[in-house]
């Protein structure tokens, strides 16, 4: 279990990670997604202690990471593939961080098997590929049996079997009731192996929610309408849930209502339709608009934004998400 | 590189309760920075050039001090310029500090030595994993720095040994070879050891604080070897300037590891003892340093 409270980080002037609140909990994969630089590494680096915040704490299995007597068995964690020293052996690196814990070198030959690392295990780190590095770092964060497992970017490098094998331990280690917290910058990879995901742009969370409502949040009906009077048939439709925006005079957007019953109100309204086309958000979509979203918010006037409320914005265990106005059209 | 890579485990631990196992101790987080140390190949390459330079430089002084000799027993030679034959300054004197006569060399490559094992944890990536393991820090970096102080030490007390052995030979010709036991020859051969291991504990400071191998050597070397030459040449501008040099932590260490002191010098123990406060308070900041900053 990981609780972060109002978790900021400051690096002078920018705000890397901007008072964020979530809780990850054990027993299924939460998936941390976010395009490059929106404040994933800083977050988990903040959890295992590297980096101090700047505000806000932070908790893993209910203490501060530095005050577990035995941290590597609490948490671990894979935050850089490249966190090795580059003359150094896997295998002689691995037994010097398990030798911190007393872990028997018995526990050492058993995560280089586990990562698959056997035939290179007394070579030089130096000359690792970034494939070979991903699995040392998934080896040096297993070897405590830790409860709570964090990996940043874990499929980065990895070839396709080392993907799958990624996906398949990740669910492995939360069907055993632990704690699985691992980053992509990738929507496709969460989509396959998180069951909750919470995503995060420009520092904030910008949507806590498990996976399968962040789907159907996105991908809510959303329909194109051409109508000669669009705004008779916005009037009738207004209600909860329903968001639309005029994209020229005769062409509007709506989203939260069924082609069907706009058809509806259109015959009932005299509103003569000539398009009716919905169209379907994958998942992918749905990622870019929530962040792309947010990048909105941040470079925009955002005082103006705050006043339109709910911007792109969902709120834990709230799948709500309102794909209001994109500016930018 | 091929790879194979096993099912998802069906961990059989997964039901052990947590709070149990054992911890991160500081036995075990110095066993760790020994593994780590030894299993560098910078390590065993800077002690064997160590050991080689420092001995290879007290045999070249024992040499040269036969050669002094030699010529002072020579009756021909000018007297004006000849060593006088007993106490301070002659051959015979001079080569009681043949076993610690290494260490100007010596002392820079325990330098780097230090600075490479600590700043390279840094260039490399090691710190992160070095902290994720020991997030309290300072057990961890106290530890390195324990581990490179007792190797500088035996390092130090060995070639030191070694050095008198090669020496005695050489000296033997012109009748100026010393026992080990005679007035100070044993001290000063331990505290070439001493020495070394407060240069090690000061040039891991110094690591900690640059976090980059290059400029911690540079410093380092800056301090052990070039300030002493600047204060050397500006001595004679002013009085203060020599007393003030005393003070500065090579200087300092030096007179540990002297046969006699001059009168105005610091003393083998107050040598030490300076030298030793340099070493304390630059490692204290740098353990306050470190762990307050992000790594």
């Amino acid at each position: 279990m990981i609780e972060a409270q109002a978790l900021s980080k400051r690096y002078g002037a920018k705000t890397a990670v901007d008072a964020v609140s979530f809780t990850v909990q054990p027993g299924k994969v939460t998936g941390f997604l976010g395009p490059n630089g929106a404040g994933k590494s800083t977050t988990m680096r903040m959890i295992v202690g590297l980096d101090s915040p700047s505000g806000g704490h932070v908790t893993v299995n209910g203490a501060r990471y530095a005050t577990h007597r035995a941290p590597l068995r609490e948490v671990g964690a894979l935050l850089d593939a490249k966190a090795v020293h580059t003359k150094r052996s896997a295998y002689n690196h691995l037994r010097a961080m398990a030798a911190t814990h007393g872990i028997p070198n018995s526990r050492v030959k058993e995560v280089i098997d586990l990562t698959g690392l056997g035939p290179v295990a007394k070579k030089r780190v130096g000359g690792f590929s970034l494939g070979m590095g991903q699995r040392l770092g998934i080896a040096a964060a297993l070897l405590g049996d830790p409860h709570t497992v964090i990996l940043d970017e874990p499929v980065n490098g990895l070839d396709p079997e080392g993907v799958q094998w990624v996906r398949h331990l990740a669910k492995g280690l939360a069907s055993e009731g632990r704690t699985v917290f691992l980053s992509s910058h990738l929507m496709s990879e969460m989509a396959q192996t998180a069951d909750h995901l919470i995503v995060i742009g420009r520092g904030r969370i910008i949507a806590d929610a498990p996976i399968q409502s962040i789907i159907d949040g996105q991908g809510r009906v959303r329909v194109r309408v051409r109508a000669d009077r669009p705004q008779d048939l916005l009037g009738s439709l207004a209600g909860d849930g329903v968001t639309s925006q005029v994209l020229e005079p005769e062409l509007i957007e709506i989203t939260g209502v069924e082609p069907r019953r706009i058809a509806e109100i259109a015959l009932r309204e005299r509103v003569l339709v000539y398009e009716l086309t919905p169209i379907q958000v994958s998942l992918e979509d749905a990622y870019m608009q929530l962040t792309q979203g947010e990048v909105e918010y941040h470079s925009g006037n955002p005082a103006a934004d705050q006043t339109s409320g709910g911007q792109g914005a969902v709120h834990r265990d709230d799948a709500q998400i309102a794909p209001t106005a994109e500016k930018g059209r | 590189m091929a790879t194979s890579t096993q099912p998802v485990p069906a961990e059989r631990r997964s039901q052990r309760p947590r709070t149990s196992g054992p911890g991160v101790t500081f036995g075990r987080v110095l066993k760790s920075e020994w593994i780590k140390v030894t299993t560098v190949p910078s390590t065993v390459i800077l002690i064997i050039s160590t050991v080689v330079v420092m001995v290879g430089l007290a045999a070249l002084f024992a040499w040269s001090q036969s050669i002094s000799a030699e010529a002072l027993s020579d009756p021909d030679f000018p007297a004006e310029f000849q060593a006088p034959a007993e106490g301070p300054g002659s051959p015979g004197f001079a080569a009681l500090s043949v076993p610690s006569s290494g260490l100007i060399f010596g002392q820079l490559l325990i330098a780097a030595l230090a600075v490479v094992l600590i700043a390279s944890e840094w260039t490399t990536g090691m710190i992160r994993s070095t902290m994720v393991a020991v997030p309290k820090r300072t057990p961890a970096l106290l530890a390195k720095t324990l581990v490179v102080a007792v190797v500088a030490f035996a390092v130090g007390l060995g070639s030191a040994l070694i050095s008198y052995l090669v020496a005695q030979p050489i000296l033997r010709g012109e009748d100026i070879d010393f026992a080990i036991t005679e007035d100070g020859v044993f001290q000063s051969i331990l505290n070439t050891g001493t020495f070394l291991a407060l240069v090690a504990i000061i040039s891991m400071a110094i690591g900690i604080l640059l976090r980059n191998t290059a400029g911690g050597v540079v410093t380092a070397v800056g301090i052990f070897f070039v300030l002493p030459l600047i204060v050397q040449l500006l001595s004679g501008l002013a009085d203060w300037i020599p007393k003030a040099a005393r003070f500065l932590p090579g200087d300092a260490g030096n007179q540990m590891v002297s046969i006699t002191t001059l009168e105005d010098d610091l003393t083998q123990w107050e040598g030490g003892l300076v030298m030793g406060a340099w070493a304390l308070g630059l490692l204290l900041v740098a353990l306050l340093v470190a762990k307050k900053r992000d790594v």
